[in-house]
């Protein structure tokens, strides 16, 4: 089984107000009771899933004082760019090309890899080559160094070095040319020209037609038969229109409303007035049945030159070919992928519409105007097992937790900002659950001193190491255990109820206790025997059921002086007198998996 | 702290860097390292493999500058990785290019760095191959067991994972600071510094 590392989740206030606004009483008890336990956050909950994030994905409003999670926030598109040549591209350019690489960034149609230009010319010259500005005249492919894919391999080869994407463009898997989609529009209109003049269809019009071109066609032929029916009259013959705005619903209802003649005439204007596309010039397109050709293919080339689904999904839409049908089966029809643009974005909050992070605009940096992250704001949490003194030994893999047996945590909070924060912490006594394990906080309410400056502990290294030590020697009673590295091999330190285990310049240590639950099925129904009438669920261990994971509330309080947020950045309100901050949130500390007797 | 052996695993440099004894490094005279790095043991630099065509014809008045490999400060490559400057044909002729690795930037154990450059703040994790003149750009995670492609370029706070590896995700604005290694660096050495918990 996978080891688990220790993990906090906390939960985003956006996802579910109604368990929240309870827990957010100030005056709920610091630990939670047993009759508590169904109003507590139950990380399993199929909802759960949704608001829980790791604290670096979670940001901070400092207007609102609250936690913002990548779910509630707003997006805006500060920059888009390729995220191959890292180019940025216009806004404009997307709304006109769309939102793939337009320069020469391709993937490699069978593995994803990046496609790069490479020539073929039998003998590179030297000269030519010693001025890489000017376009190479010659035979240029696309290689995928990954697999060894090339554009050879769908009979496509480039006259020009530069400009991949334009050339593409013309050039069909086969080295047929082929129109882009201006040409075709181009083409439409000439054809719609001449159909004018010469009052007749044209003659290629039976061909295959592109997607777009099909589309037009049919867009205009049903348009065209809407106002043929709209102007033939009322009756329920304009099902296809149910536009209320539309002149033709009013004319049907009226012709509801007034009754009369009504059959005769919905009958008579059914006829005829809505048929469907017969021929291409209106837009039908007879699917092309006759698959003996990919029959005879498949049978020849075998497996290996048929393509995947992830293949076929990951081929850029082709709207200048005929509509395929999801007909590409065969390596020989992919083509390229030009890659898609990526962008960076900016984030407002959902309440106030403040801006909570805004990345520079210019790609090639990667600093920030604004970034309001919420680690910096609430206390992170990190889970460390505690080696008790005395313990069996203390390099016993932490990985499996022994059911019934006591464990200890070393939780450590560390506070970020300016001032000193007061956490109070309430779990559960039983994890929810099937299998609830037992849980204590050894010490749920303490202060953690203010983040003073990085540079104090860096200059004053050997001090702090020193004042680590005495603190933790007051907090505990017993001074002169010298080792202060926390790993709790001095003789003296027992976890005690109420007092903070360890203590540094912005950080406390608590000790969490847990008696992880035994995940035997035959002890769960027994115990729910004898808890009498309970329908407990006594199926088999579903997935990730072993983990014990301790939900957790927090609550923290700190004082502030007038505009005393840590972050500049949003505008500072004058507020002379030190105000009273709260936050508090559910959070869930995973501790490691159970393991099976 | 009491065991101190007379000579240590690692030899400190005037700038901070702890190299191993262990770690192999080829061709020193062509590695450039920035400071406070470290180097474990088992790693290998080809540091032999510089470029043998010089740069440009036009700019040929400065010195000849061949370094092969350039690594930044606070740099951690870990036990068993390789640094392999790559090779291509340029202007005809096979040269290798050089690797540049920019600072904060975490090796795993047993993975082959062949890229071209490296930006800043960019975590490799353990057995990644990353190709041939790859660009991997600042803030980057590359997942264990990751085959980057040559040519390939990573653009910044991406999460890379995959054979061949492919951005599977975004770094999130609160995870910049984990890919500060400053702290790293004091956990080893001759003196080692326990992690701030």
């Amino acid at each position: 089984m996978a080891p688990l590392t220790p993990y906090t989740y906390i939960q985003c206030p956006c996802s579910d107000v109604s368990p929240l606004s309870r827990s957010n009483d100030p005056n709920s008890p610091s630990t939670a009771g047993a009759d508590d336990e169904e109003r507590t956050f139950d990380p399993r909950a199929p909802r759960s899933n949704f608001s829980l994030y790791p604290l670096e994905y979670l940001l901070y409003c400092e207007d609102c004082h609250q936690i913002r999670c990548p779910r509630c926030v707003a997006e805006e598109i500060v920059t888009y760019y390729c995220p191959n040549c890292l180019f940025e591209v216009p806004s404009s350019n997307i709304k006109s090309e769309g939102n793939r690489c337009t320069r020469s960034c391709f993937q490699c149609p069978i593995c994803i890899g990046p496609l790069s230009v490479a020539s073929i010319d039998s003998q590179p010259d030297p000269n030519l080559l010693a001025a890489p500005d000017q376009a190479q005249s010659g035979t240029n492919i696309l290689i995928c160094s990954y697999c060894n894919w090339s554009s050879t391999e769908i009979g496509i080869t480039f006259s020009k070095s530069n400009g991949i994407h334009a050339q593409l463009a013309k050039i069909r898997n086969g080295g047929a040319p082929r129109l882009t989609a201006k040409e075709h529009k181009e083409k439409r209109k000439e054809e719609a020209a001449q159909s004018r003049l010469a009052g007749a269809s044209s003659p290629e019009s039976e061909q295959n037609l592109d997607v777009e071109t099909q589309f037009a066609n049919l867009k205009s032929f049903y348009q065209g038969q809407l106002a043929e029916s709209s102007s033939g009259g009322n009756g329920l013959s304009s099902l296809g229109d149910l536009g209320f705005a539309s002149p033709n619903s009013l004319s049907r209802i009226m012709s509801i409303y007034t009754g009369g003649s009504l059959h005769d005439k919905r009958s008579r204007s059914r006829v005829g007035t809505m048929r469907e596309a017969l021929d291409s010039d209106e837009g039908l397109q007879l699917a092309d049945l006759d698959e003996s050709a990919a029959i005879s293919k498949l049978q020849s080339e075998g497996y290996e030159a048929t393509i995947s689904t992830d293949q076929l999904t990951e081929q850029p839409p082709r709207l200048e070919d005929a509509h395929l049908h999801g007909r590409t089966r065969f390596t020989s029809e992919l083509r390229p992928i030009p890659y898609l643009l990526r962008t960076k974005r900016s984030k407002r909050c959902p309440v106030c519409r403040h801006i909570i992070s805004k990345p520079e605009a210019k790609v090639a940096t990667t600093r920030f105007r604004i970034r309001l992250v919420a680690g910096s704001y609430i206390p992170t949490i990190t889970i460390r097992p505690l080696n008790v003194p005395g313990g069996a030994s203390p390099t016993s893999p932490p990985d499996a937790l022994v059911p019934l047996q006591p464990a200890q945590f070393l939780l450590t909070f560390r506070n970020p900002i300016f001032e000193t924060v007061k956490v109070t912490l309430a779990t559960p006594s039983k994890t929810p659950g099937r299998f609830p394990s037992k849980v204590t906080v050894l010490c749920p309410q303490f202060e953690i001193d203010a983040n003073t400056d990085v540079w104090d502990e860096a200059l004053n290294k050997d001090d702090t190491d020193k004042d680590r030590r005495r603190r933790r020697g007051d907090e505990n009673n017993n001074g002169g255990n010298g080792n202060g590295n926390g790993n709790g091999n001095g003789n003296g330190n027992q976890p005690e109820a109420g007092k903070i285990w360890e203590r540094g310049r912005n950080w406390v240590s608590i000790v969490v206790e847990v008696v992880p639950a035994s995940l035997r099925l035959d002890l769960l129904a027994s115990t729910a025997n004898l808890a009498g009438g309970e329908g407990i669920d006594a199926g088999p261990l579903r997935e990730d059921e072993d983990i014990l994971e301790i939900p957790m509330f927090v609550r923290v309080e700190w004082e502030v002086e007038g505009g005393g947020d840590e972050v500049g950045s949003a505008p500072g309100k004058d507020k002379e007198a030190t105000e009273k901050r709260e936050l508090a949130y559910w959070s869930v500390i995973g501790l490691g998996r159970v393991g099976q007797s | 702290m009491s065991r101190r052996p007379p000579k240590g695993e690692y030899i400190e440099t005037d700038t901070g860097n702890k190299v191993a004894r262990k770690a192999t490094l080829v061709g020193t005279q062509n590695i450039m390292l920035g400071g406070k790095t470290v180097i474990q043991p088992e790693v290998m630099i080809r540091g032999d493999l510089a470029r043998s065509v010089p740069p440009t014809s036009s700019s040929g008045g400065a010195p000849a500058n061949n370094t092969a490999v350039a690594i930044g400060r606070y740099c951690f490559l870990s036990r068993g990785c390789v640094l392999r400057p790559a090779g291509r044909l340029y202007k005809g002729v096979f040269t290798y290019m050089p690797l540049r690795m920019n600072d904060h930037v975490f090796v795993g154990p047993g993975s082959v760095i062949q890229a071209a450059s490296i930006g800043s703040h960019v975590h490799i994790g353990a057995r990644v191959v990353v190709g041939e003149l790859a660009i991997i750009k600042d803030y980057v995670r590359i997942l264990d067991d990751s085959i980057v492609p040559p040519n390939m370029v990573i653009p910044s706070f991406s999460i890379v994972a995959g054979q061949p590896a492919r951005v599977i995700g975004e770094v999130p604005e609160g995870g910049h600071e984990a890919f500060e290694l400053r702290d790293l660096y004091k956990t080893v050495g001759n003196n080692p510094q326990p992690a701030p918990s």
